[in-house]
């Protein structure tokens, strides 16, 4: 039905066209009527009197140009005023009707309004966080490269390790890539000026800055020929030489001291110049990075040429691998993996989800709309079929309803655009401090075009297809006001409304309800371990300054001045806190039995102190706890569901086992078993996807970086 | 008798006279010109639509389709009121152009002859 309604209405366009040229074609042939029949009845023949009125016209084809010319352009300018004029009358006209219908235009306003603002708003802070992730050139094309193990991962969890130089050396040849940056990060201290400060360092190679769409603001960057010859240069971020330098202009040439070595600055680089994020904390330092130390593990960063697929990025990285490492028929122990750096934004599957979520709330919201727009077009029913009957045309009252849709859609996204604004900036104000990149969201273009788009098409589409159905009805059958089978079909369109509505609301509550109880069930999921009142505290970085003995006894310290308290019901040392995992690569043997797994294995470590069972509150289901923690006892606990996986309902109590890896490790002795533990997240435990065993052991100061403390509360 | 070609810019004052009696069809202003000229403007019958669709576009004239005596369908003209304004005030330009041309031509025998003695 549509269709021919469109149909009629190319057809007016072109008729308008063929009538102005008719008329042009009919004003001259009356003329050269006229003319002849002056001519005859002066006694000429009709032959003669037309020839010689041809002739009086002059040049017939020219002029009649000439004239379709002027006809035409009078018909535009016509048709512009009219335009206008109409226009402008009802636009006086919606305005008029609106405002009587106070409560009507209101629920619509604040409708669109809100559905147009809630989209808009959290889609810009997801464009912000995922699709802008790294403001760098080309950030579509922006992937960092890891590796993964190529087998023997059965943690449940993705474990990706850093590439190694030998290994970016050999990917540097990849074809694929317009540009492969490697980075490196420490924390290094800085004595310089003031007072010593703890400073996050970035290792870069100079091309970085430009791959990432920056100049240094003073000085330059360092040259190639300076890493290659491992000259100590170091840029300053702009945050340190404004808070620590003074933002003196002379700062090129003077030296900062970095854990006890000197690196004279050649240059300062912006704030904006940033390390993609979820890699390191944001860089204070530049310094050069040296690839030709084999042992350095790097974060590696590209930017894709276009058209090229992951798939065969990775395939082509690991055939790179393969050749230099000289690994034969393609088994290799790691592989290449691209990741987006959206995929490392913080909430990043929450913020997918989020965002369908908002766009079924768009939906619902035009829905809505539209069914505003139909209920009030069947109650205006009388109203046109007066106008028509007084004489309006049709397209003239379509104009009209139609002026009306839009200018309620254009009132409504314009509302909803403030209320995305404001929206926007409380969910700035509102986000998690890891979110700190939010702070630099802005209103989306995209997204705001994406849906005023939507609520205007909707205010169109529901605004025509309710009159149309209005149309339908005959002038005189409204007149009486009797409901026909017209009113018929649009109970059924709007049935169809209800229903669609209904379907997409159900969806969001059911999602929501799902969303809900999946986080009160993982509330109450059986950790095997109690997460009430439990607390971990770290200290990994005292080691490299004071020393790992220094640092566990000042851990140990903590630790005994916190049992004294009554807050404090049991505190132990761990290697691996609550939230964290530490995985052992190599083969699992059991002595006495032919190894489970040929190839290698991911074993869970843990490395605790007395009293960890306790203070994290896991069972301990066999055997007792260590008897001797000396490192030569060579004790081990194991948990539950490994031990029933090896040794079934036999106790493994005595039993030996170890992780074989590249030098020959000790068998360790199993002198208890301990519940299943999920201590790094519901994922990974009883009910996670992990089948990894885990091992504890004593922990040796080496090894002992955090405390887990269990208060009374 | 000799036909005099029409002036240039002349012919859209003709236009605007002949309709200032009464709203006329093409033909209807044609025929009125030759007869107010008795035959002695020589113009092609094309022009004068064209002075008409001119006039038209600048808003002197507007037209309406409308019937003739013998019930033919016709295109009728007619003036607006900026199109009366505008042949009343190039009327007077156009007589006092004429009266000055007319007077320097037949009447200022002796300048030459005076100026030239000085």
């Amino acid at each position: 039905m549509i269709r021919a309604n469109i149909r009629r209405l190319f057809h007016l366009a072109l008729r308008r066209r063929d009538r102005w040229e008719r008329e042009v074609e009919d004003e001259i042939k009356l003329h050269l009527t006229l003319r002849a029949e002056q001519l005859m009845a002066a006694g000429a023949s009709p032959t003669e009197a037309y020839d010689e009125a041809v002739r009086r016209f002059g040049p017939l084809t020219e002029s009649r140009a000439r004239m379709f010319d002027a006809a035409r352009h009078r018909e535009q300018r016509m048709q512009r005023t009219e335009y206008f004029a109409d226009l402008r009358q009802d636009l006086a006209f919606a305005l008029r009707t609106l405002r009587r219908q106070k409560a009507w235009t209101a629920v619509t306003l604040i409708t669109l309004a809100l559905g147009v603002g809630a989209t808009t708003a959290v889609f810009s802070v997801v464009s912000s966080l995922l699709l802008h992730a790294v403001p760098y050139p080309g950030a579509n094309r922006i992937v960092q490269v890891f590796q993964q193990p190529s087998e023997g991962n059965q943690t449940g969890v993705s474990v990706t390790i850093t590439p190694a130089a030998p290994v970016l050396r050999a990917w540097k040849s990849s074809r694929s890539f317009e540009a492969l940056e490697g980075l490196g990060f420490a924390e290094m201290e800085m004595r310089t000026t003031g007072e010593p400060a703890s400073l996050n360092v970035t290792m870069m190679e100079p091309t970085f800055p430009t791959f990432a769409g920056e100049r240094t603001i003073l000085g330059r960057v360092f040259t190639a020929s300076e890493v290659a010859s491992s000259v100590h240069v170091a840029v300053l971020g702009e945050g340190v030489w404004r808070t620590r330098f003074g933002g003196d202009s002379g700062v090129v040439g003077r030296t900062i001291v970095l854990n006890d070595s000197a690196y004279s600055i050649v240059g300062v680089l912006p704030e904006r110049l940033q390390v993609p994020p979820g890699i390191a904390p944001p860089t204070d330092v530049w310094l050069p990075i040296d690839l030709r130390n084999d042992k350095l593990g790097t974060r590696v960063v590209g930017r894709l040429k276009r058209g090229v697929s992951f798939e065969h990025v990775a395939a082509e990285l690991d055939s790179l691998y393969a050749r230099s490492a000289g690994f034969s028929g393609g088994r290799i122990p790691f592989t290449a993996v691209l990741r987006t750096p959206a995929q490392h934004v913080q909430f990043h599957d929450s913020l997918i989800m989020l965002t369908y979520a908002v766009a079924l709330v768009l939906l619902i919201a035009c829905a809505n709309v539209a069914h505003l727009l139909m209920a009030r077009a069947a109650s205006r029913h009388r109203e046109l079929a007066i106008r028509t009957a007084l004489g309006a045309g049709r397209g003239r009252v379509m104009r009209q309803l139609l002026t009306e849709s839009l200018l309620l859609a254009i009132s409504g996204t314009a509302l909803g655009v403030i209320v995305g604004w404001l929206g926007l900036k409380a969910l700035v104000a509102l986000r998690p401090s890891s979110l700190a990149t939010l702070e630099r969201a802005h209103l989306d273009g995209t997204t705001l075009g994406i849906a005023v788009v939507v609520a205007l098409v909707t205010g169109t589409i529901f605004g025509l297809l309710g009159m149309l159905q209005s149309r339908r009805q005959s002038t005189n059958e409204s007149l009486k006001s009797g409901t026909t089978s017209a009113a018929g079909r649009r109970a059924r369109a709007r049935m169809l409304l209800v229903v669609s509505e209904m379907a997409l609301s159900a969806t969001l509550v059911v999602g929501a309800s799902m969303l809900v109880r999946s986080v009160s069930k993982l509330q109450r999921a059986d950790l095997g371990f109690q997460p009430k009142g439990l607390y971990a505290l770290t200290l990994p970085d005292v080691k490299k300054k004071r020393g790992a003995t220094a640092r566990a006894e000042l851990l140990r310290a903590v630790a005994s001045r916190l049992v004294s308290l009554p807050e404090f019901r049991s505190v132990a040392l761990a290697s691996t806190p609550p939230g964290w995992m530490s995985f052992s690569v190599g083969r699992l043997e059991i002595d006495g039995k032919t190894s489970p797994t040929a190839g290698t294995t991911f074993t869970g470590v843990n490395e605790i102190g007395t009293g960890y069972f306790e203070a994290m509150g896991i069972r301990l289901v066999q055997g007792t706890t260590f008897t001797d923690t000396t490192p030569g006892a060579n004790q081990v606990i194991i948990n539950a569901r490994f031990a029933r996986k090896t040794w079934g309902t036999t106790s493994p109590v005595g039993h030996r086992i170890r992780v074989a890896q590249k030098a020959e490790s000790p068998w360790l002795t199993i002198v208890g078993v301990a519940d299943d533990a999920a201590t790094s997240g519901p994922a990974s435990g009883p009910m996670g996807e992990s089948s990894a065993p885990m091992l504890y052991t004593p922990a040796t100061d080496a090894s002992a970086v955090a405390l887990v403390i269990r208060t009374t509360g | 008798m000799s036909r005099l070609p029409v002036l240039k810019g002349t012919l859209d004052l003709l236009v605007l006279r002949a309709l200032s009696w009464a709203p006329m069809h093409g033909f209807e202003i044609v025929s009125w010109l030759e007869r107010a000229a008795d035959g002695s403007l020589d113009l092609e019958d094309s022009a004068l639509y064209q002075a008409v669709y001119r006039l038209e576009e600048k808003g002197l004239l507007e037209a309406d389709w409308g019937v003739t005596e013998n019930n033919r369908r016709a295109r009728y003209y007619k003036l607006t009121v900026s199109g009366r304004a505008h042949l009343r005030a190039e009327t007077k330009n156009w007589v006092q152009y004429a009266d000055t041309v007319t007077t320097i031509l037949t009447t200022a025998k002796d300048a030459k002859p005076s100026t030239a003695g000085s």
